[in-house]
């Protein structure tokens, strides 16, 4: 039972992890948590579902368009909108983030309704691989794969290319990068299309688990933003590790102590965490100069 | 010299024969409305200052100490199962089920502002946001509560008299709300309130004042939380059965968005806002019935997207809102009013016009109709 | 024991030493100057002072008490008033709101008197036009009555530092810090603040910490001056002595 577990524990924690990495990014260029990231994901899984049940198309194909729209999206939240906050405090990009996520919420619902739908995935939720004598889902082996891969890959990214470091230098001091000819204007866009494309790809792994309405990204988003909170919101590993370790943990009790209350458990464990480290395990705490 | 007169008029409610006019014409219109007022119309009234008073609180605690709180639904619900549960289980008489909900319900706002002494914005939000969704799960998952199926809100009586029907439980929670909001606005016009918005604008600076800003950064929770419970009860009363399944996190960003929407900080622009969001949010499965608008969204609909979806436009208009306001005048519908005010005062130099706050609303919270302008005494700076 | 005194006071935030043994005493009803290069940790002592960092090490004392280590309200409450270099005021209060904020651990209105203010006879109503009384002649002699409902955030930036001066004194301080007030004035304006903390010094008997980056107005306004540079208190004394000192001519003008 064990080894099941766990496995659940990480793919959860994949979902976490891609969702938490995914606003750590664009925390860190603008101070502020993108709430709308959710819907935005949820969006274009929906794109990738009416691609492949009504114009036909195959995963792939939908996937890439999926992405795609992810990106453009992304890029397009932040300079039609986030960019044009007149008195840009932190309250106010909150609460920006909060309206889009909840019209994009309601143009979805709007249009697609509330029924639960069956997303087509090339590995069915039901499909198991046996390894010894325990067997863990193939589709859980899957998300943690490509999770995994993403993940490299993003870091691989921000370590090893120009446009990557230009991100860093962006969030770390955008002044300063201006100054050093980064163009920052074009990298924070570039900056929210790749965490729109990083939160799609969760959302398109969440889909085929728990069948695609749009609800679907509430609750990872939730766990994804505590697990950002548990790592340190401006610190990418640590979010990552956040949500590993938010998966391992809510699927350890759900499976030994108790199903029903395992979200507010995780919530109370993050509780506990910033009480004593109140900007989470990993980060470093700013303090104002007077 | 002022005189004493002078100063009290600073935190005065009624200046001028003109106030007290307006008040009797408002109380006038209150008393009326719900003897005019088709039944399902008075509920909407209901249910709009229900709205007004979970406004009320927000405030408090967003707009005038400038923390963020993305759960209250959970207050809400804190100080619902709360009120029900005092008479159902102990046979309390609604009046003091009522008070209790939303003294249980400050102790738990109390709780939710320590995490707050050392969390800052975006960490403060999740724990806000895990706070309401806990709440919903934790009554959601035990029989205690009802469980999802909730719990039916027994008959209620003040003293004497049965608040069952829609015009008895208007005047309990019309009244109630007056009250709250004449409280919120003294609150917010003496010492407590100027603590308030002082650890808003520079928490340090407060600090070097004297202010212990952990006392009152909780007291602001607490004090939101209360009014929050106390709507929960009231929400109880007028909905006759309550369930986790009302008080999610949408409805928590909902009040949020209502006072961001009013004017942060704003005691009137919180009192429209809610009214605005609160009509928007018990409408919302109603929109065919909009004259002219209704069927046009229904054919909409019909073309483009789908007709069982149409209560979503709901939450499009809601979100459209927030960023729009945010977008141009993030000072929400109080921003507008004093550039309208600002714009006539500007035409007409009215030296006659009181320079103060406009009645009602938080001393300082920007110069009203006449103000702005009107002196421009200071010697140049040399370097500004 | 002096009025007000710091011993070896200490501050280091990870591994600067933005403070090192810095002592000094001030008697009252002086004025007593800090002055010193940038970064040499003077706005540093005087958060230390008024319990926005807590010493590494060292002691503060006040009349009596030693307040190190206590918390900023606490401080606040001994008698200890300050204004900072960057403004921090309440930017959208009107100026008689941010004075009465000073009046705040002076007035005795909690939640439930606030709520019950129903006429002008109720114990918050009096408490309100008490203050505001009280505060009246602070704004007439910092000149502010003229701008008293105005939110602060659209004043010019010397009003603004008026106010944060006016706030500060209607603590009604017995020891008032005050942190490079000089900062974008011109000569005039110059010349007006050194008259009106000696008015404050004279009239009040209030004792005065000044940091101060124009030497002529440190040097011109102080009984006593310390001078800091890169944390260490390199001289203390009246103004003739530290001018002559050759650390300080050294710190200010460099070798040779």
């Amino acid at each position: 039972m064990l080894p099941q577990v766990i496995a659940g524990g990480l793919s959860a924690g994949s979902i976490y992890a891609l969702v938490a990495l995914a606003l750590v990014i664009t925390y860190k260029t603008t101070g502020v948590p993108n709430f709308a990231q959710g819907e935005m994901a949820m969006v274009s899984a929906f794109v990738a579902y009416v691609l492949m049940t009504d114009f036909q198309t195959g995963f792939f194909v939908a996937f890439t368009v999926a992405l795609v729209f992810a990106f453009i999206l992304g890029v397009g939240f932040e300079a039609v909108i986030l960019r044009r906050v007149r008195n840009p405090s932190h309250l106010n990009l909150l609460v920006v983030t909060l309206g889009f996520q909840l019209a994009l919420f309601g143009l979805a619902g709007w249009k697609w309704g509330a029924e639960q739908r069956q997303f087509p995935f090339p590995v069915s939720p039901n499909e198991a691989l046996r390894i010894g004598d325990v067997s863990i889902s193939t589709l859980g082996v899957a998300t943690i794969s490509i999770s995994v891969v993403l993940m490299v890959g993003v870091f691989a990214f921000f370590r090893f290319t120009k446009l990557g470091v230009a991100m860093q230098a962006t969030q770390q001091d955008s002044m300063a990068a201006r100054i050093n000819g980064v163009p920052t204007r074009r990298v924070v866009g570039l900056t929210f299309g790749m965490s729109s494309v990083i939160g799609a790809v969760a959302a398109l792994l969440m889909a085929p688990l728990i069948t695609l309405d749009t609800t679907l990204m509430w609750d990872p988003l939730l766990k994804g933003f505590a697990a950002a909170v548990l790592g340190g919101l401006n610190a990418p590993v640590g979010a990552v590790l956040g949500g590993y370790l938010l998966g391992l943990i809510e699927n350890l009790f759900g499976a030994y102590v108790s199903v029903e209350v395992k979200s507010a458990v995780a919530f109370l464990i993050i509780i506990l965490v910033l009480c004593f480290r109140p900007s989470g395990l990993f980060a470093r705490h700013h303090k104002r100069k007077v | 010299m002022r005189s004493t007169q002078d100063y009290y008029a600073d935190v005065q409610l009624l200046r001028g024969r003109g106030a007290w006019i307006k008040l009797a014409i408002l109380l006038v219109v209150l008393i009326v409305l719900p003897l005019v007022l088709p039944g399902y119309r008075i509920f909407t009234v209901n249910y709009m200052a229900i709205f007004v008073i979970v406004g009320l609180g927000m405030n408090i605690l967003v707009g005038d100490t400038g923390q963020v709180s993305l759960g209250h639904a959970g207050f809400l619900a804190i100080g619902a199962y709360t009120t029900v549960l005092m008479m159902t289980e102990l046979s309390a008489p609604f009046p003091l089920a009522l008070l209790v909900g939303g003294v249980v319900t400050a102790g738990f706002g109390f709780l939710l502002g320590l995490p707050a002494l050392r969390l800052q914005g975006p960490y403060l939000a999740i724990v806000t946001l895990g706070f309401g969704i806990a709440v919903t799960q934790i009554i959601g998952h035990s029989a205690f509560f009802g469980g999802h199926m909730g719990l039916v809100v027994p008959d209620a009586t003040l003293g004497p008299i049965p608040l069952s029907g829609d015009i008895s439980q208007y005047y309990v929670i019309v009244g109630t709300t007056l009250v709250l909001a004449l409280c919120a606005r003294n609150l917010s016009v003496t010492r407590v309130g100027r603590a308030f918005r002082a650890i808003r604008d520079s928490e340090i600076a407060a600090a070097t004042m004297g202010v212990d800003v952990a006392y009152y950064k909780t007291l602001s929770f607490a004090l939101s939380a209360a009014f929050a419970g106390i709507a929960g009860g009231l929400l109880a009363l007028m909905t006759g059965f309550i369930s986790p399944g009302v008080f999610t996190f949408l409805l928590s960003l909902m009040f949020l968005a209502m006072v961001v929407f009013g004017g942060l900080g704003s005691i009137p622009g919180a009192v429209l806002g809610s009214i605005v969001m609160g009509y928007l949010n018990l409408e919302m499965d109603a929109f065919e019935e909009l004259p002219l608008l209704g069927p046009a969204l229904e054919s909409f609909s019909a073309r483009f997207m789908s007709t069982a979806g149409l209560p979503n436009v709901g939450w499009v208009v809601t979100g459209l809102l927030i960023v729009f306001t945010i977008l141009l005048e993030p000072r929400g519908l109080h921003g507008v009013w004093i550039r309208v005010g600002a714009f006539i005062g500007g035409r007409r130099r009215d030296t006659d016009a009181p320079v103060g706050a406009s009645a009602g609303s938080g001393a300082g919270s920007g110069a009203g109709p006449g103000g702005p302008g009107a002196d421009s005494s200071d010697p140049p700076a040399g370097a500004s | 024991m002096a009025f007000f005194s710091v011993e070896g006071l200490t501050m280091r935030f990870g591994g600067l030493t933005a403070l090192d043994d810095v002592s000094f005493e001030v008697e009252r009803a002086t004025i007593f100057s800090v002055i010193g290069p940038n970064g040499s940790g003077k706005s540093t002592a005087f958060n230390c002072i008024s319990g926005i960092h807590r010493p590494t090490a060292g002691n503060v004392h006040f009349d009596g008490e030693r307040i190190s280590g206590l918390g900023c309200h606490h401080i606040a409450r001994r008698g200890i008033a300050r204004t900072f270099q960057n403004i921090e005021l309440f930017g959208n209060e009107s100026t008689i709101d941010n004075l009465m904020l000073g009046r705040h651990q002076h007035m005795t209105t909690g939640v439930w008197r606030g709520i019950f203010m129903v006429n002008g006879r109720s114990e918050a109503a009096r408490d309100e036009c008490e203050n505001r009384e009280r505060v009246q002649h602070i704004l007439e002699l910092l000149d502010l009555d003229g701008v008293r409902e105005r939110p602060v955030r659209e004043l010019p930036y010397g009003t603004q530092k008026r106010v944060e001066l006016a706030r500060a004194l209607a603590m009604e301080p017995k020891l008032l810090l005050v942190d490079e007030p000089s900062a974008g004035m011109n000569a005039q304006e110059r010349t007006d603040l050194g008259e009106r903390l000696r008015k404050l010094r004279a009239d009040l008997g209030l004792t005065i910490l000044l940091i101060e980056h124009h030497l002529q107005l440190a040097m011109g306004l102080a009984d006593r001056v310390l001078v800091l540079n890169f944390g260490k208190a390199i001289a203390q004394g009246t103004p003739e002595e530290v001018r002559r000192h050759p650390e300080v001519i050294k710190a200010y003008l460099g070798d040779g």
